[in-house]
């Protein structure tokens, strides 16, 4: 699985969503389920579905997928 | 991460509830965010929850985050989660007849408070406080939370489940604490046997959640999340959350779903390593060395079950001897025979053995527990008795001893006197009816066996020391009753007061022990020379001693005494009393037009003590 694919799962789940409302594009403003509450889910399965562990400094930059890939890459996730 | 990831796998592949909750109760698997609602569509898919859980949160830190992993636990239990987080703080409005959280009319309200709720001094460092000051701080402390536990005892908010946050700081004395005289370890300590206490005994329907546990259980750095502590206010990391709302959601399933009450147990590989038929008493693993000391951990662990009120049962495929010479001569066996309510030790299906244990327990095989290792044994279990909780215990004996303590079913919101000698009762019962098979084996007849259990009826009359457990009787009998009328404590202190009633009951004592009040009749008087028998009722545990016979005919010889000439009865069938069918036409009541029967005392005198084989003592107290 890419990471975007890893990551529209854990997201989807996370939010209980149907995969495809996630895409490469999507922000949280897009979602309604993505509200403040959602976010520091979607922080808590991020650390988890990646075994990685975030700063809170990185919780405001990480609101979006394209945000999340991009960080992910720096983390050394191909 | 590829083990855990096939081990989550091994999850979804559950084909029943009861598989999936042990699953993930046995597997120790630390299910992720993500995972935990994929887990929750899989056993939504699976069968329909069989009821609501309404849980009412009271919080003064945030709560909402907890929701997905309350989700999680409450589905594995068959609990569809429906939770409403007051507004935060303590507000006095949550707790009057028209709040959030009356309206939502929970079935369990969980105060989440944090330690400076119950004490703005406590927000400081403890230590600064003199023994006096700290005496004092902790009796304001009590006093805070008897003023807002009271305030909402007062309203109908379900079982009220108190919690107070430990410290995200470590002891301010750091490893000096405990041997200060103003430790603060020993000061919580101490406050926490107070409010145990408190809610103990005087508050109905409440149970004080020591986080301090799961502290202890999951470790400081894994109980808080600082980050989402400082930024956010929710102090559970993970670890913390999914066991703070497993715990939660365990009070949920002992308020909402039907108590276990019996744990049956598997012996070989199970009770103690290896096959007893093979290796002999000598050759099992049981003992101070591994892997036999991990099987007496258990064995100790199921003693503390025990002493939760929960029943044992052994059922294990073995020649009863081989088994039998483990329970009585084996030098580390802790669970002897008399820890074991009823056995099947022979080479009968398991499920059969479970169904033959229900019916010798009188216990519905919901209330079961089953514990075996054996995969094949499991499942079959699984297929034939879908009602039966089955869990497997795990491959490696280290995690034994801690296999059942995720159980959320074998958990207990109270104890009562009864349940500490629940199991002694039963064994009672399995030595009288070993006694007497016994006797028959060996041609003697059954008049002998009762004459040689030395028994002795104690009857009270209108006596009303014992009005609780007589309505109880009431209410609980449903096999041995003529009419099964249900009776609360007021209905039956007024039979007692009246001159009209009779109310008698009694007890039976043996060689083998006290059964307690097992029995109970209500006659009233239709004019000075005629009764009528409106209830007649006998506990299932003393059946086939001649009890009843006994109880009845003294009864019948002390109103014959009173001047009374002819007694009424009457059966009134229900589909479980079909064991009394016969009961008074046996006792020579003669059955009259209209139903009733109808016994002559005149033409008919009741039976003398003497022909039965149990000594007879009444006591009177109106």
């Amino acid at each position: 699985m890419t990471i975007f694919e890893q990551l529209r799962e854990a997201i989807a789940a996370t939010l209980k969503l149907p995969p495809d409302s996630v895409t490469e594009l999507t922000r949280d403003e897009d979602l309604a389920a993505w509200d403040s509450l959602g976010h520091i889910n979607l922080m808590m399965a991020l650390e988890q579905t990646f075994d990685l562990s975030l700063e809170v400094e990185d919780f405001e930059k990480l609101r979006s997928v394209p945000a999340m890939i991009e960080y992910l890459k720096g983390q050394g996730f191909e | 991460m590829r083990k855990t990831q096939d081990q989550f796998e091994n999850l979804l592949t559950a084909r029943s509830r009861t598989e999936l909750r042990a699953l993930v109760a046995g597997s120790g698997i630390k299910i992720t965010l993500p995972q935990a609602q994929q887990v929750v569509a899989h056993a939504q898919s699976l069968e329909p929850v069989v009821q609501a859980l309404r849980l009412g949160i009271v919080h003064t830190y945030t709560s909402d985050l907890l929701n997905p992993w309350l989700d999680l636990a409450a589905v594995l239990q068959g609990l569809k989660l429906e939770p409403y987080h007051a507004p935060y703080g303590l507000s006095p409005h949550e707790a009057q007849e028209d709040s959030g959280l009356v309206t939502h009319k929970p079935d369990l309200t969980l105060l989440l408070l944090r330690r400076e709720d119950l004490h703005p001094d406590l927000a400081k460092p403890l230590v600064r406080f003199s023994r006096p000051q700290q005496e004092t701080l902790a009796a304001e402390s009590l006093e805070r939370l008897r003023d807002v536990v009271g305030r909402f005892r007062a309203q109908d908010v379900g079982h009220l489940v108190l919690t107070i946050l430990p410290s995200a700081l470590s002891l301010g004395l750091g490893i000096y604490d405990a041997q200060s005289e103003r430790s603060e370890s020993v000061w919580w300590a101490n406050l926490k046997a107070r409010v145990g206490q408190y809610l103990r005994e005087s508050v109905q329907a409440s149970l004080f959640l020591d986080l301090d546990d799961v502290l202890q259980q999951v470790g400081r750095q894994a109980f808080f999340d600082q980050r989402l502590w400082y930024s956010f206010r929710f102090p559970f990391g993970v670890d913390a959350a999914r066991e703070v709302a497993h715990r939660v959601v365990s009070i949920g399933t002992a308020i909402k779903l039907p108590r276990a009450k019996v744990i049956v147990l598997d012996a070989d590989n199970t009770l103690w390593g290896g096959i007893i038929g093979e290796d002999g008493v000598h050759g099992i693993a049981l003992g101070p060395d591994y892997p036999g000391n991990a099987y007496l951990d258990f064995q100790r662990r199921l003693l503390d079950f025990q002493q939760r009120g929960f029943i044992l049962a052994l059922c294990s495929k073995n020649n009863p001897a081989d088994v039998d010479q483990v329970l009585k001569e084996h030098p580390h066996q802790l669970l002897r025979d008399e820890h074991f309510a009823a056995r099947r030790v022979n080479w009968l299906a398991k499920a059969d053995n479970l169904q033959s244990l229900a019916d010798e327990l009188n216990l519905g095989l919901e209330s079961f527990v089953f514990i075996d290792d054996s995969d094949h044994e499991c499942a079959a279990v699984r297929q034939a008795l879908p009602l039966v909780e089955v869990i497997q215990v795990p491959r490696q004996p280290v995690h034994l001893p801690a296999c059942l303590d995720s159980v959320a079913r074998l958990e207990v919101l109270s104890l009562t006197a009864e349940d500490l000698v629940k199991t002694e009762l039963y064994a009672q019962e399995r030595r009288r009816r070993e006694s007497k098979e016994r006797a028959e084996q060996g041609g003697g007849d059954s008049r002998e066996y009762l004459l040689s259990l030395s028994m002795k009826m104690t009857i009270g009359l209108n006596d009303s020391s014992h009005l609780a457990r007589l309505a109880q009787l009431t209410k609980k009998t449903n096999q041995f009753t003529l009419t099964t009328r249900r009776y609360n404590e007021e209905q039956m202190r007024a039979f007692i007061c009246s001159r009209d009633w009779l109310v008698a009951h009694f007890s039976l004592a043996d060689v083998f022990g006290d059964s307690g009040i097992v029995g109970l009749a209500l006659i009233r008087m239709v004019s000075p020379e005629r009764a009528e028998i409106d209830s007649f009722l006998m506990s299932c545990r003393v059946i086939g001693r001649e009890a009843e016979s006994a109880f009845l005919h003294t009864l019948l010889r002390r109103l014959a005494e009173s001047g009374v000439k002819e007694v009424m009865g009457s059966y009134i069938p229900t589909p479980k009393n079909v064991l009394v069918e016969n009961f008074l036409p046996r006792q020579n009541f003669e059955r009259c037009a209209d139903g009733q029967y109808r016994r002559d005392l005149v033409t008919a005198p009741a039976k003398a003590e003497s022909e039965f084989p149990i000594t007879v003592e009444v006591g009177t107290s109106r």
